[in-house]
């Protein structure tokens, strides 16, 4: 990072606010812009075939829930109401806009979060029809025949595709050890090429974004993410492990309906979706402020639904919007079920949030590099030292001193 | 008053009434932020949601006193520079007449007063840089705290308006890079400063005894009474 960028993040200087009302005449324009985009967007071919009518059809599922779930997202976009069919004619349009998915160091959660539904919502459904032209996971081809693919790929829609990541980057010593494709490219250098072609980048889940589990001390492969290695494209982060589908969609639905990235906080997320402190959407929140908490798990408290602070939810820090739209076709979320949040979706979350118990509880390295302290310990062996000095300066004082009247 | 000894003015009643309102805080802010970091007694008691606004009430004190060291950190900088009493700021300018005074102080007391070779009527270098301490210390709570106040206004709005989360992401968001990337790392400095400012008051209160043990000018005084006492040597 250069002087420049260190001190324009030193004085960022920027909320997750979102203006909303931005006028009349702003909202016609954007609808005249998207009109037009979404008007280019059915004029080119379809890659894929699969339509989301016929895929909504399949899942029983009715035009009408379809423009439900359409005004939902609208909502989500934080756009008005009357974005409405704009935004279906999107979701229509998905498979427009090629998608190159690729896959570094993780564990393809994000993918299965998407794929493995039994009863999908639409928003998993959107993901299925958007043109993958790539996806390790999913694709029939693998060897020389996924690579020429690729490379088929990137010629064809060079500048047009969204180039979606999924794990972090290990670019420590050793790094040779992770490498991919027939040629055994490694993953920073995999990276470089399919982005450099892209429109934008998307880094899905926490790894892509910040390193994540990965990136955890003592970090031996010294993971990154994406952000950190790809410079001069458009970068897009849905953190969160894994990543909430609705918000991987409503970002290429985004994409699709203006042909520019979302609004983005100073962590590069969209602030549609990280614009929420899930300790301020948390049903559990009045036992907070009430001083109600879980001390144990099963206990009375937890019986009752109490706030989890003390059992270390990170809900205080962590920006998310699992709180409001959950996840599993939103049937819950963590805290819903029983359990504090992590801090899944912010930078360095396994080493600082996971701990499972309070900050102040929580066991950080001690300054001298050794023993693992609580910020406590560490603070009462630094007031028993003062004490001591103090002890030892008294006594000398009241031994060896000499008063003025003495002199 | 002792014959051959003069009354010298030390401390304005501003200055004193301030003295105690930060000590009090202090205090305050200890107990409270003690219990915001891990809530310790309570938890359990009578039956729910009966006027119990236990962590709401330790914040609600939290915060009021975080607003009275606002008001008190904004009045003393500017006292620093044009205070008509004694302007700190002469005394922390690394001139070669404050270091000096400054290091004689210190040789002072770690040689349990043997050699006092500095004028003790008026305020010396080694107890305004001291107090300087305590005010960057002070400062710091302030825009840490403030940062992690800031979080909960993440809608851009407040009671008074969308400028004072604005000016507050403007005035504190850089505590976030210099403690480590995170809002954990501001909350886990936010938290141990609380000890490097209790140590800091541990030794001032035993300076200033020990100090009018050893001076023998009544020093204890200033913050009641304002004054002490000084050998007069006309
Ligand atoms: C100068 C004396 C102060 C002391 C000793 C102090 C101490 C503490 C402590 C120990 C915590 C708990 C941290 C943890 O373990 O999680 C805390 C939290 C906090 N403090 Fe302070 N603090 C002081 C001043 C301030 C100021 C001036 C503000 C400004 C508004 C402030 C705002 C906060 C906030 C917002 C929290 C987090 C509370 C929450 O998440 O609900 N503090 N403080
Ligand atoms: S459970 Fe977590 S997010 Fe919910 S109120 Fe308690 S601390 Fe906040
Ligand atoms: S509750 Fe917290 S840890 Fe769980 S998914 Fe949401 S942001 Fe991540």
């Amino acid at each position: 990072m250069d002087r420049r960028d260190a001190l324009m993040k030193l004085f960022s200087a920027k909320g997750v606010k979102v203006n909303t009302n931005r006028g009349e005449a702003y909202y016609n324009r954007l609808k005249e812009m998207m009109q037009k985009r979404l008007d280019e967007l059915s004029n080119t071919p379809a890659v894929t075939k699969t339509d989301i009518n016929k895929v909504l059809d399949a899942e029983g599922l009715s035009r009408r829930d379809f423009m439900k779930w359409a005004s939902a997202i609208t909502a989500m976009l934080m756009l008005p109401a009357s974005f409405t069919p704009l935004v279906a004619k999107a979701a229509e349009l998905m498979n427009r806009v090629p998608v190159i998915w690729i896959e570094l160091q993780d564990c393809a959660g994000n993918s299965e979060a998407i794929l493995r539904s039994d009863s999908p919502t639409i928003d998993e459904l959107i993901l299925e029809t958007i043109n993958l032209e790539f996806n390790e996971t999913l694709m029939a081809a693998a060897g020389h025949q996924a690579e020429e693919h690729l490379d088929e790929a990137m010629k064809r829609f060079e500048g047009k595709y969204l180039c979606v990541v999924e794990g972090s980057v290990p670019i420590g010593a050793g790094k040779e050890w992770c490498t991919i494709g027939a040629r055994g490219e490694t993953f920073e250098k995999h990276l470089l090429r399919v982005s450099s072609k892209s429109a934008a980048v998307v880094a899905v889940g926490t790894c892509a974004t910040f390193g994540g589990v990965p990136a955890a001390a003592p970090n031996p492969t010294g993971a990154v993410g994406v952000q950190d290695i790809v410079k001069g494209k458009p970068i897009i982060n849905i953190p969160a492990c894994p990543a909430n589908p609705a918000n991987i969609t409503g970002t290429i639905l985004h994409y699709v309906l203006t042909g520019q990235i979302p609004e983005l906080d100073h962590l590069n997320r969209p602030k549609f979706a990280f614009g929420y402190r899930i300790h301020d959407n948390c049903e559990r929140r009045a036992h907070f402020d009430a001083g109600e908490f879980v001390e144990e798990w099963g206990d009375e408290g937890a019986e009752n639904n109490w706030c989890l602070y003390k059992m270390g939810c990170k809900g205080p820090m962590t920006f998310n919007n699992c709180s409001i739209v959950r996840y599993n076709s939103g049937t819950n979320w963590p805290i819903g079920a029983g359990h504090g949040c992590i801090g899944c979706s912010e930078p360095q979350f396994w080493d600082k949030y996971a701990t499972e118990r309070p900050m102040a509880d929580s066991h950080f390295k001690a300054p001298t590099g050794g023993v693992e302290k609580t910020v406590d310990e560490f603070g009462l062996g630094l007031l028993s030292a003062a004490g001591i000095g103090i002890a030892i300066h008294a006594a000398l004082s009241a031994t060896a001193g000499k008063k003025e009247e003495e002199k | 008053m002792r014959p051959g000894y003069k009354k010298v003015e030390r401390m304005t009643t501003f200055m004193r009434i301030n003295h105690w309102v930060v000590a009090i805080c202090m205090v305050a802010a200890i107990v409270t932020g003690l219990y915001i970091g891990h809530p310790y007694y309570q938890t359990l008691i009578s039956e729910p949601a009966v006027n119990k606004y236990v962590m709401a009430w330790n914040r609600w004190v939290h915060f009021m006193v975080a607003i009275i060291f606002d008001v008190s950190s904004i009045v003393v900088a500017y006292l620093y520079f044009f205070s008509r009493f004694e302007k700190p700021i002469l005394k922390i300018l690394p001139t070669p007449k404050n270091i000096v005074e400054f290091v004689m102080v210190f040789i002072n007391l770690i040689t349990f007063n043997r050699v006092k070779k500095f004028d003790s009527s008026h305020a010396d270098s080694f107890n305004t840089v001291y107090f300087l301490i305590f005010h960057l210390l002070l400062a710091w709570m302030l825009f840490s705290g403030l940062q992690l106040y800031v979080h909960g206004l993440e809608s851009g709005h407040s009671s008074i308006g969308d400028w004072w989360p604005w000016v507050l992401h403007l005035a504190t968001d850089w505590t976030v890079t210099v403690t480590g990337g995170t809002y954990m790392d501001v909350r886990y400095w936010h938290h141990i400063s609380m000890y490097f400012i209790i140590v800091w008051v541990m030794f001032h209160i035993y300076y200033q005894v020990w100090r009018t043990i050893f001076w023998q000018e009544g020093d204890i005084a200033i913050v009641f009474g304002g004054s002490k006492f000084v050998k007069d040597n006309k």
